[in-house]
């Protein structure tokens, strides 16, 4: 069973993204394994978005902060 | 000046006299004064000299500038020497210029500078020394003198690069920023850093430090050491300093500084003053950038990488997945279209192997039979020769038998003079079966008789 996504490093996440892509690429990619290591990597891609970018009620939070200095 | 070069050092002779009589007679304050203005102003070694000395107080008034000169011990670092000093403002104007122009800094305190001095001596005010020309290119050289002796060292000890080798993480979000609380370079690094439109995520906390003066390096290693002690909670540590008014760099050109900076365990982005503007922490540091907003730009573009990566991750794996589906859709395509033909091709080959297998089983008829057969023929043949030799074998010896059989018949007996007495058709072998009057027949090998018994 595969680490749940919000208890991954960022770094990990980006490593598993890359090992999911090296794997479908390959000639042993399983069409039945297609869905999951999509879906997988959906999550994983959500996940480091999260992290890299706020969201717009985070973004009010800072403009207030930024005003109230 | 008016000149009192002669008539200072007649009065200094007459003062001399004087002490050595009696104290009836005395002069002034101000003639006091006045003599060592005199004796000052008369002495030529005193007029015009070029001397070198760190600014101290150096503070700008009424389009004057003034300030103390001081030398300080070179291993006790206590001043030996002091004196205040005078920049009139029609010289100040053309000096403050050039040396910015030169050096790139501000003639401001704690600079070591070459300058052409006279020695003034004021009643008033007492001793004073009136700058008439700057040696920029001195100072220059100092600094950059200074700078290579504390990288020279740094190398030396093998930790020069330390920082430099550091690489930033992924994602580095979490900025530790050591600058001055006050400075308009923090509102404008957290601004541009914090409302980015690609909404990339950072925490910025500031560690309050000086960032001019000589407390500068001490109060930058103290913000180091404490965010040292948490550095699993930040990413890298910016050390800025907004443009602003007096740009005093050397606090920065600070050996201990230099080595905190360069061992420290995170990277580092310095940004500190302006284009020209270069101290020892633009060499060692991690990250080196012109201002606060720069180093902004910079943790932006390493964010900005990272999505980008993202997003291309993202799409070579829809790229990916939808080859496979199509790649699948066309195996699948291909297999039906084969489907159709399998049955009658199927057949066909069936058809055909069936051809092949009679064909083969009549050639191993041929070959293999055959010869079989030809055995048979040989021992059907041979058997009709065996029946036939032993009946004929079986014949004669039945004839030889019946030879025998003919040699001992009665006819045989009855021939060579025997007959045969019969009554009723039975053989009669003992007399005594006859009685008187029976019909007896006596057979002979020819004919019978009939007799009766007396």
């Amino acid at each position: 069973m595969a680490k749940p996504v919000n208890e991954m490093t960022y770094t990990e996440a980006v490593t598993e993204l890359e090992q999911i892509l090296a794997y479908m690429q390959g000639d042993k990619c399983d069409i039945d394994k297609l869905s999951t290591l999509t879906r997988r990597a959906t999550e994983l891609l959500k996940e480091c978005k999260t992290r890299l970018t706020a969201t717009d009620e985070e973004l009010r939070g800072i403009l207030s902060q930024l005003e109230e200095q | 000046m008016p000149n009192y070069g002669i008539s200072g050092l007649q009065k200094a002779l007459s003062l001399s006299k004087m002490t050595e009589s009696s104290p009836t007679q005395y002069y002034s304050l101000l003639q006091l004064q006045e003599l060592l203005r005199d004796l000052i102003a008369a002495c030529p070694m005193s007029q015009n000299v070029w001397i070198v000395a760190e600014l101290s107080d150096v503070r700008e008034s009424g389009g004057h500038c003034y300030m103390e000169l001081i030398q300080k011990d070179t291993n006790t670092g206590q001043n030996v020497a002091k004196a205040r000093a005078t920049i009139w403002s029609n010289v100040w104007r053309k000096i403050r210029a050039e040396f910015v122009q030169a050096t790139g800094q501000q003639f401001a305190t704690g600079l070591k500078v070459m300058i052409r001095v006279t020695a003034g001596y004021h009643p008033q005010y007492g001793m004073n020394l009136n700058i008439t020309a700057v040696n920029a290119s001195f100072t220059l050289g100092e600094r950059e003198r200074r700078r290579r002796e504390i990288l020279a060292k740094l190398k030396a000890e093998g930790v020069y690069d330390l920082n430099k080798q550091l690489e930033f993480p992924r994602p580095c979000q979490r900025i530790a920023v050591i600058t001055s609380a006050t400075a308009a370079g923090y509102g404008d690094f957290r601004n541009q850093l914090l409302l980015n439109d690609k909404k990339l995520r950072f925490h910025v906390k500031l560690f309050g430090a000086t960032m001019q003066g000589t407390q500068t390096a001490q109060s930058i290693i103290t913000q180091l050491d404490t965010i040292a002690t948490e550095h699993d909670k930040w990413d890298c540590v910016c050390i800025i300093r907004g443009g602003g008014a007096s740009t005093d760099l050397d606090g920065f050109d600070d050996y201990e500084l230099a080595a905190n900076v360069t061992q420290f365990p995170l990277p580092i982005i310095v940004g500190i003053g302006h284009e020209r503007d270069i101290t020892v922490l633009d060499y060692i540091a991690c990250r080196r950038v012109k201002t606060p907003t720069a180093a902004a730009e910079f943790l932006l573009s390493l964010g900005d990488r990272e999505l980008s990566e993202l997003y291309g991750l993202a799409s070579s794996l829809l790229q990916i997945a939808n080859n496979s589906i199509s790649g699948a859709r066309q195996q699948l395509a291909y297999i039906s279209g084969h489907l159709q033909m399998a049955p009658v091709n199927a057949l066909h080959h069936a058809e055909k192997r069936l051809d092949a297998a009679t064909l083969s089983l009549s050639r191993i008829a041929s070959t293999r039979i055959q010869p079989l057969r030809a055995n048979l023929d040989r021992m059907a043949d041979a058997i009709a020769n065996a029946t036939t030799n032993s009946v004929s074998r079986a014949s004669m010896k039945l004839d030889s038998y019946s030879v025998l059989i003919e040699a001992l018949s009665p006819k045989a007996t009855l021939k060579r003079g025997f007959s045969i007495t019969k009554i009723n058709g039975e053989a009669i072998t003992n007399a005594s079966q006859l009685r008187s009057g029976d019909i007896i027949s006596t057979e002979f090998f020819e004919g019978s008789v009939s007799s009766t018994v007396n």
